[in-house]
């Protein structure tokens, strides 16, 4: 197996179009940091010490960890999985007393005058660790010690970027239920998520606006009420239900608690901010609007490539990061919008279609685990400049500026891609 | 093996309805208004006006009168104006927390108003005409206070301490004025008075638009070049005034320490050469951070230096009076230059009697003139009225008013000032409701030798010396010469307007007013030597106390260069005061260069007063 070039029988090279695509996005990435970090009306000035300049050295390591996927021997991966599980663990724990703090979270390595994040790495660290369980032989998303292990395997990593007080990237672990899903996950727990979610959004909005428990309580029993009178001769349903209507409403109290007990000020603010809860056009809602004002101004064509004054007048927060989408809705309008949307969702149904065609678990597991990875990053990342999303400060993966980030997703992907390469 | 094949379908719609719903948002955001484009225009470009120059004043030969000098407000953003150290702002601006709070609220005012109006930025002036001290202590701290500049405007600065009331003076846009004309935006120096006011049009210019970026700091990032809403500001065109400034401030020199007027025309052209006023003020009080308060202190100042007597002034203009009488009177065919008209100390009616002072008598019309002969003008101004040809004394009556009229008096002359007076020609209707309806000429007899009702301002006065000097004619006086390269004069004040008196009279009248300064005229003595003026004095009876000093002239008697009017408050008697006044300014205007023929009574003018 100690093959330099692919078979033509075999498999052929590194999947063309996710290549293509990923190289296309990256250089979306790059004139769009360029673009966000310029001043107006500049002629065109490049150096390596600016952010777009720094990015470029980032692609340029990109670059290198390509080639070397692309020459190494499939076999590696799979062999130092757990090993490179341990490793981004052990980083992770390592950051706590090593790390400097950055904008109120300790997850950074710094090195002189760059950094490295960790928890990125983690994430495709713990992509590869499930892959690599879930595709032993023999085992299978079932039974309480494998599912107790699997879940083990992402939360606690998840944990620990929590105590990093990195929530954002914390919330990106949750991704990995998805993954799950693929594997025998019951669509219930995904349902009944999705449940508890509406209601801990419907809690927090009373909440918010001083109505109180009594009236939860009402509604579930109401609803209660009508499920066991239309179908009174299912024992079974009863029960069910009656479960149901307790587990809600214990949830309901105790998000309505932590909501007010536990969530910081600034926390709430941003929830509710996206819930429409609050008019505030100046402290937390200024960023908020301004990022839609970005976008909004694009109107259909764009204001132009290097035209937009939201994002480089510094209106638009972090606008070279997780605010990135601003420059491309502001510049290329609902037209750049759409296509790039259309690229990165060909990109996302794209890798769907490789995940599906690995012969091994560990294939199906780690494309599932990139998809999903991927998927959660950009949906919570462009809700959040669309404002449908409370802000969260992750990255738009290959095109925010930042080298963790940039070279966390290159691995994964690629990894993914030479596993795809070598497939039976 | 693998039982979950199709979840494959469950990822693909989650994905689908995720972008579905995304993109639903961004058309909402991008595409269902322009709301968010304007926004984005609003936050990154601030269109500062640029102040253009307003016009440099010159006087007839090019004199200097009036030029610019830039000052400073400082603009507040309110919007912006987030965390403002007050005390700290209050100390540099040497202003009190009350008066921060109340600048505030108004600018937060005007600056809803103008966004409203979606013109400008909402940027609005905080304090105008910042003093020096203000300006330099807030340019070193504008960065600790975030939404407020400076910006420069242009105010006046005056090569002249005289001619404030044709001049004019600035002033801060008034809230009617704001209201009517979106040009101004509030703590715009606007003319108020004067030339500044009539022609502020012209006067101020274009106000140009710079377009700046600025970040989210509200620092300035550059000019927006090529921006649709750019455009340089216009300076004022050059201004040249009608006003020959070394007659003006030869006759402010004169007039000091007297109440009074003068007003000089120039008959062939109706341009004002001279409009003195005093008491008046220096100009330079009306400017810079000094304004309001001088203002304040000028209003209230019981000698009124800010009131215009020239135009707004009324008084009865006495014996001046005659020779309009006279001009009237042989239009009529109620007199000749032969006619003889006795006196006897004056003239009697039945129990009436218009005292005369002593004098040969009979005389005829030009002698009536030079004597100024009270009986004479009685006797004339019955004839008018009474004539025959007229069925009864109020048709005659209207006959003079409609003569009267035609001098331009009783209605506003429209000189290019605002506030022009009308003096008063009295009506039929006035003479009714003051004298009964059965008036007769002697009950209103005093008219005939300009007491009673009638009321002329100066400028009125000295545009009857004009008429007469021009024989029947006159161009509404006006201050302005020409305006810009082409030298524009408004088409008005090319017009003739002519009298009802044809010019054979003015001759006749004439002859007589040639006689004023000679030997046996009631201005003898008062002459400049052998020069030829011709003349009118007057001793106007007034309710303030001492008689008005009053002289109507113009000079030479050949295509005249000078018509004057001059009155002196409670002065006495027209010889003494306005006489030697006029005089002596028709031989400043047309003799200038040359040194003075009566330095004697120029000395006592200039350094007498009169309270």
């Amino acid at each position: 197996m100690n093959r330099f070039y692919s078979n033509k029988e075999d498999n052929p090279a590194l999947d063309t179009i996710s290549v293509w695509l990923y190289i296309v996005l990256v250089f979306i990435g790059l004139i769009s940091i360029y673009s966000a970090t310029s001043e107006v009306n500049q002629t065109f000035e490049f150096s390596f010490s600016s952010l777009a300049g720094r990015q470029l050295i980032w692609i340029g390591g990109a670059i290198i960890i390509i080639f070397t996927i692309a020459f190494a021997n499939v076999a590696i991966i799979d062999y130092f999985a757990y090993g490179f599980y341990g490793f981004a663990i052990l980083l992770n724990i390592a950051v706590l007393f090593l790390g400097k703090e950055v904008s109120g979270a300790k997850s950074w390595f710094g090195f002189g005058g760059f950094g490295i994040q960790p928890s990125e790495f983690a994430k495709v660290a713990t992509a590869l660790a499930i892959a690599k369980y879930l595709g032993t032989y023999g085992v299978r998303f079932k039974g309480t010690r494998n599912v107790a292990i699997t879940l083990a395997l992402f939360l606690v990593p998840m944990l620990l970027i929590l105590i990093q007080n990195d929530t954002g990237s914390a919330l990106v672990f949750l991704s990995f239920f998805l993954v799950l899903y693929r594997e025998g996950l019951s669509g219930w727990i995904l349902l009944s998520a999705v449940w508890l979610m509406l209601i801990a959004i419907a809690r927090i909005v009373m909440e918010a606006t001083g109505v109180s428990h009594l009236w939860t309580m009402g509604i579930l029993l109401f609803m209660a009420s009508l499920i066991i009178y239309f179908g009174k001769k299912n024992k079974q349903l009863i029960i069910a239900t009656l479960f149901v209507t307790v587990v809600s409403a214990v949830f309901s109290v105790a998000v309505g608690f932590a909501y007010t007990k536990i969530l910081k000020g600034y926390q709430r603010d941003r929830i509710e901010l996206v819930l429409n809860l609050k008019q505030d056009t100046r402290n937390m809602g200024y960023n908020l609007e301004q990022s839609r004002i970005a976008i909004g101004a694009g109107q259909f064509l764009g204001r132009g490539y290097l035209k937009g004054t939201q994002t480089k007048m510094g209106f638009v927060p972090e606008q070279h990061t997780d605010f990135i989408f601003c420059t491309i809705g502001e510049e290329w309008g609902f037209v750049g919008a759409l296509v790039f949307f259309g690229l990165y969702f060909g990109l996302l149904f794209r890798l769907i279609n490789l995940a599906e065609r690995q012969s091994t678990a560990f294939g199906r597991v780690l494309g599932y685990g990139v998809v999903c990875i991927l998927f959660f990053h950009v949906a919570i990342n462009i809700g959040m400049t669309i404002g449908i999303v409370p802000v969260i400060g992750i990255p738009l993966p290959f095109i925010s500026f930042g080298g963790s980030s940039l070279w966390a997703f290159t691995l994964l992907l690629f990894l993914f891609l030479k596993v795809d390469e070598k497939r039976r | 093996m693998d039982l979950h094949r199709n979840r494959k379908f469950v990822y693909l719609g989650l994905f689908g309805i995720i972008a579905i719903v995304y993109l639903i948002q961004i058309f909402k955001l991008q595409l269902l208004n322009n709301q968010y484009e304007q926004k984005a225009i609003n936050n990154a470009l601030n269109k500062i006006p640029i102040y253009p120059d307003r016009s440099i004043i010159y006087d007839r030969n090019g004199k200097l009168l009036v030029h610019n000098i830039a000052i400073y407000d400082l603009i507040v953003f309110p919007g912006k104006a987030k965390n403002i150290d007050t005390a700290a702002f209050c100390t540099i601006m040497n202003i009190t927390g009350e008066e921060y709070h109340k600048f505030m609220n108004i600018a937060r005012e005007n600056s809803k108003k103008r966004q409203k109006n979606n013109v400008f930025n909402g940027s609005a002036i905080f304090m105008s005409n910042l003093s020096k001290d203000q300006y330099s202590a807030i340019q070193e701290n504008l960065y600790r206070f975030p939404g407020f500049s400076v910006e420069p405007k242009t105010d006046r600065l005056y090569a002249v301490k005289g001619g404030a009331h044709m001049l004019g003076y600035l002033g801060e846009a008034s809230k009617k004025l704001l209201a009517k004309d979106p040009y101004y935006r509030p703590g715009d120096l606007v003319g108020i008075t004067g030339i500044e006011h009539t022609y502020e049009s012209y006067i101020r210019g274009v106000k140009g638009v710079k377009t700046v970026w600025q970040d989210r700091t509200y620092t300035e990032r550059g000019e927006a070049k090529d921006n649709e809403f750019n455009s340089p500001a216009q300076a004022g065109p050059d201004f040249y005034s009608s006003i020959d400034f070394e007659l003006q401030e030869f006759g402010e020199s004169l007039l000091a320490n007297k109440r009074g007027s003068v007003v000089a025309i120039e008959p062939s052209s109706g341009e004002i050469l001279a409009l003195i006023n005093k008491p008046d003020y220096d100009p330079n009080l009306l400017v810079g951070d000094a304004r309001a308060r001088s203002f304040r202190q000028l209003l209230i100042d019981p000698k009124k230096p800010l009131y215009n007597r020239a135009i707004k002034g009324v008084y009865p203009p006495g014996s001046t009076f005659k020779t309009v009488m006279a001009l009237i009177g042989c239009q009529e065919g109620v007199l000749k230059q032969s006619t003889l008209h006795g006196c006897s100390g004056g003239y009697h009616l039945g129990s009436l009697t218009v005292g005369c002072h002593p004098h040969a008598a009979p005389t005829d019309l030009k002698g009536s003139i030079g004597i100024s002969c009270n009986a004479y003008y009685c006797q004339v101004f019955r004839d008018i009225i009474d004539n025959p040809k007229y069925p009864n004394v109020k048709s005659g009556y209207a006959v003079l008013e409609k003569h009267l009229r035609s001098f331009g008096l009783g209605g506003k002359l429209g000189v290019d000032l605002p506030g022009e007076n009308k003096g008063n020609v009295p009506s039929i209707k006035q003479l009714d409701r003051r004298h009964g309806k059965s008036w007769k000429s002697s009950m209103i007899i005093s008219l005939a030798i300009g007491q009673g009702e009638i009321l002329l301002t100066p400028m009125q006065m000295a545009n009857c010396a004009a008429i007469i000097a021009n024989k029947g004619w006159f161009i509404t006086p006006h201050l302005v010469k020409g305006i810009g390269v082409n030298k524009y004069l408004p088409d008005d004040f090319k017009k003739r307007h002519y009298t009802t008196v044809g010019e054979l009279y003015y001759d006749w009248v004439i002859d007589g007013m040639e006689l004023v300064t000679k030997p046996g005229g009631t201005a003898f003595g008062t002459g400049i030597n052998d020069m030829v003026i011709c003349a009118k004095t007057g001793t106007a009876q007034n309710p303030h106390g001492q008689d008005h000093s009053l002289y109507i002239a113009f000079a030479p008697r050949e295509k005249p260069k000078i018509a004057i009017a001059v009155i002196v408050e409670n002065g006495g008697y027209g010889a003494t005061w306005a006489a030697p006044i006029a005089n002596l300014m028709i031989e400043n205007y047309l003799n200038r260069g040359k040194s003075p023929a009566r330095p004697d009574m120029l000395e006592r003018i200039k350094t007498s007063a009169v309270q």
